[in-house]
């Protein structure tokens, strides 16, 4: 062995390929707000005006900035639940229908006047939302891991199913709804149950912050502890996993439980921060907002707090943007659409490239699977 | 026009990937009804080379002439066209279409619709003339590997290919089916057709080719006729020093102790179809029990229940007088170098750090109440890849970039550094050089020496028989013969593989 020159690994610039893996959504984050520049342009409006305003109604005064944490809130939980099924390789797009179900949990004991301190009335109703989240996700994890059963279609069957139970359950005559209302919702909670709002004069609740911290939380979980080491050793290589003896159906469904369990808390937390009701359509999108989140991010966990602030900006600045210039608000969701799609885009070119790298010190051994490209060419 | 009578001429082929020159000024010419071998070892740049052949690749500078004439292989069709016919290694066969589907699959039909019967009579013609029966009705995933080759070899036929490259294509044959194949080679080459034939076993290349060409890190050494060739002779220029395999002197142990001891065991496939069969096996501690046997004979099932991935069906597995009952990953218990590095060994994308400690993340000391522990962790890494002699930058290069002889070292540094009582080695000299091989034979037989009983599963016939104390035959899932690795022959073993008793005499 030791006469045989070895010089088959291949020198790859890993520098440059951490530089990419940072700069990668960047880089598709641009090249999606110079596609969306270009829209903007074609109906009639100087890119570049409508992007100051975009600017202007997020970052413009204290109050707006505000809206944008408050519009994390949500998002920060719901992608971050996500990003931990990407690491582990399923597709956990079940938040919009967990959130539904944290909502629930957190009107079953927000609504009655359980006569608790608010703090501890707090903890309860988040609490009894996450296992309401983790409940409804346990179905879904359960058929992909024992059933076979596709986690996409699964969740967000079940999305609906959560939608119109919610609907049910705030309809008259269900003890939770408020009698003779406009239309189907829930009574108001009980103020003990309610987030603190921390500054006078706008809706900020903790939610961004409780969002952040289960953020570091979670990168802490995913690469320093053994159950991280399992997620991403199953979501990398689940041959290996098994190999490795790691019981990758109970960790699938542990782990949709968990982004379920998040899902579940973005409701609680929505509800008990902001909304104060329960009603069919609180969350509208969000869900899967999240998932927009978590492909942003590529699943990092810290990547998750950026993405979601760039959601929030041009949900909440594009809003600004289509007083000021008229452009349609959709706009945004157009924007947010073309990001996501570069960030995957460049992802896949830059993945390309690199196994054309690796090509050459795969091409001779026998485990390779040689030729990549090309192979669809064959007559 | 064809001056010399040259089918394929490359000149001064050269091709860079960044970081690495894959082929440097490398010349190869194959004249018409030709065989010209092409050998060198894992990473030496054969398979660039036929992948510029074949259109896969673009060569940075130099010349390709088909019959005299200079031509662009822009793509696999453009190759196709001027009558290159490539046989992977690994089959490009559509699994679930028939085999009469998949030699037609691509070929442009001005029809609306498929008429298969002149395909089929066509097919069958090729067949006939070759010997290389294959039912067209079949699909793809019921043949055995010999068979997907024939009808690798026929779809390239079909396209009326003249030059025929075939990439290492008796690593999954039986001997009597690599004499089939060399009986197609030879008629092919008397119609005027050339194949070139890559491969490792040096054996093979002396019997069939007439002219041999030896690269080597990526430079051409030579071109010799393969009657002035000696297989030393070769060997040294691929490896540039002499090798070979022999078998190795090894103490005997005197007691006797069992180690893996499986009984009546059945085991069933994917597919749900018997692997196993009623299988009874003892592996001794001190003892290297070889497997040989094609592949797909029940190799990789045997392998899988004995360490739990697989549930038998019936019949009990112990090793060291414990039951297997749930997937056993502690390697100082059991060692498994699993057949496929790549999709099993290995998490790719990790680092080596990670990879070395798959099966350990979870225990003292690279986990402290509930934390890895890095600096542990990689410190140990640095101590396995020092030890091993592990070729790589640092321990935080993912896996993926390295050589498949260092990915081998790093699963081999992860399962037997424990000093487990049983060693599964699954295929682990599988597109290793000969370097690169030598270093697991001797790995393995320090591991029976220190005393491990060691399961030795090879395609490789010739590995089997220098490493092993023993050699079972596996074929159909059943153990056709038990025989003393210092006293069995090629012949026994090689009729014991397709399922033949030879008569013994007593």
């Amino acid at each position: 062995m030791k006469t045989i020159k070895e010089s088959k690994f291949i020198r790859v610039p890993f520098i440059g390929e951490l530089f990419l893996g940072g700069a990668r959504p960047i880089l598709g984050i641009v090249l999606g707000l110079l596609a969306g520049g270009v829209l903007i342009a074609i109906s009639g409006v100087n890119p570049l005006t409508a992007y100051w305003a975009m600017m202007q109604g997020a970052f413009g005064n204290l109050q707006s900035f505000t809206n944008v944490l408050v519009r994390s809130s949500p998002l920060l939980l719901g992608g971050i639940g996500v990003a931990l099924g990407i690491k582990a390789g399923v597709w956990n797009t079940g938040v919009e229908g967990y959130m539904y179900l944290g909502a629930i949990g957190a009107a079953v004991v927000g609504i009655p006047a359980l006569s608790l301190p608010p703090v501890v009335h707090i903890i309860l109703t988040l609490i009894v939302g996450m296992v309401f989240g983790a409940i409804w996700g346990l179905i879904p994890g359960y058929l992909r891991a024992y059933r076979g059963v596709n986690e996409v279609t699964a969740t967000i069957m079940l999305n609906y199913v959560a939608m119109y139970l919610t609907n049910w359950l705030v309809s008259e005559p269900q003890p939770l709804a408020e009698f003779g209302s406009f239309y189907p919702m829930s009574k108001l909670l009980q103020e003990s149950a309610q987030l603190p709002i921390l500054m006078r004069g706008t809706s900020l609740h903790p939610g961004a912050f409780i969002g952040i911290v289960i953020c570091l939380l979670f990168h802490f979980v995913l690469f320093y502890t053994p159950f991280g080491f399992r997620t991403r050793m199953l979501g990398a290589n689940p041959n290996a996993a098994r190999y490795s003896g790691v019981n990758t159906n109970k960790q699938i469904v542990l782990i949709m439980m968990s982004g379920a369990m998040l899902g579940g808390l973005a409701g609680a937390i929505e509800v008990t921060g902001l909304k104060l009701r329960v009603y069919m359509d609180f969350v509208s999108g969000v869900g899967y907002e999240s998932v927009a989140v978590a492909l942003l991010a590529g699943g990092n966990p810290l990547g998750v707090i950026a993405a979601t602030f760039f959601l929030a900006f041009l949900k909440v600045g594009g809003t600004t943007m289509s007083i000021q210039t008229g452009i349609g608000a959709p706009m945004t969701d157009v924007i947010i659409a073309l990001c996501v799609l570069f960030v995957i885009g460049v992802g896949v070119s830059e993945r390309r490239r690199l196994e054309n790298v690796h090509d050459v010190d795969k091409t001779e051994t026998t485990d390779a699977s040689d030729i990549k490209g090309g192979e669809e060419n064959v007559v | 026009m064809d001056q010399n009578g040259l089918a394929l001429k490359m000149e001064d082929i050269t091709k860079r990937f960044p970081g690495v020159l894959a082929n440097d000024r490398i010349t190869l010419e194959c004249k018409k009804g030709e065989v010209l071998g092409l050998l060198g070892e894992n990473g030496a740049g054969k398979t660039t080379l036929m992948n510029i052949l074949y259109g896969l690749h673009q060569p940075d500078s130099g010349r390709i002439c088909i019959d005299g004439k200079e031509v662009q292989i822009a793509s696999p069709s453009k190759a196709i066209q001027y009558g290159i016919g490539m046989v992977h290694q690994h089959f490009k066969l559509v699994d679930t279409l028939t085999v009469l589907e998949n030699i037609i699959l691509g070929i442009p039909s001005k029809k609306p619709l498929l008429d298969l019967v002149p395909a089929r009579e066509r097919m069958l013609n090729i067949c006939k003339e070759y010997e290389l029966f294959v039912d067209p009705d079949t699909e793809v995933w019921r043949l055995p590997v010999g068979q997907q080759q024939w009808v690798e070899i026929i779809k390239a036929l079909y396209r009326n290919a003249k030059i025929l490259v075939l990439d290492e294509p008796t690593s999954v044959l039986t001997p009597s089916e690599s004499d089939q194949l060399f009986r197609a080679i030879r008629r092919l080459t008397s119609e005027g057709r050339s194949v070139i034939f890559i491969s490792h076993k040096l054996r093979e290349v002396m019997e069939i080719t007439d002219r041999v060409t030896i690269i080597r890190d990526g430079k051409l050494i030579g071109t010799i006729p393969t009657k002035e060739a000696t297989q030393a002779k070769l060997a040294q220029m691929m490896v540039g020093r002499p090798v070979s395999i022999v078998r190795k002197p090894r103490p005997a142990f005197s007691e006797k102790k069992p180690i893996l001891v499986m009984k009546d065991v059945n085991v069933n496939d994917d597919r749900g179809l018997p692997a196993l069969k009623n299988f009874n096996l003892t592996v001794h501690a001190g003892e290297i029990v070889g497997v040989a046997g094609v592949d797909g004979n029940g190799q990789r099932e045997l392998a899988e229940c004995i360490v739990g991935l697989r549930k038998p069906t019936s019949g009990t597995i112990s090793v060291q007088n414990q039951q297997v009952t749930d997937v056993i990953a502690d390697p100082s218990f059991i060692g498994f170098i699993p057949e496929d590095r790549q999709k099993t060994g290995l998490v790719l994308d990790f680092s080596v750090f990670e990879n070395l400690i798959i099966k350990d993340y979870s225990r003292q000391p690279f986990v402290k109440k509930g934390i890895l522990k890095y600096p542990v962790i990689k410190k140990h890494a640095r101590s396995m890849i020092g030890k091993y002699n592990i070729k790589t930058p640092s321990e935080d290069v993912k896996a993926r970039n390295l050589s498949g002889g260092n990915q081998q070292k790093v699963i081999i540094a992860r399962e037997l550094d424990a000093e487990p009582v049983l060693d599964i080695a699954s295929q682990p000299t599988r597109g290793l050089d000969m370097g690169a091989v030598s270093n697991v034979h001797d790995i393995l037989l320090n591991e029976r020496n220190r005393g491990a009983a060691v399961l030795f599963i090879s395609a490789e016939l010739q590995e089997v028989m220098a490493l092993s104390d023993r050699i079972i035959v596996l074929f159909r899932g059943e153990i056709m013969g038990d025989l003393n690795g210092e006293t069995a022959d090629v012949s026994t073993i090689g009729q014991m593989m397709l399922g033949q008793t030879p008569e013994v005499e007593v």
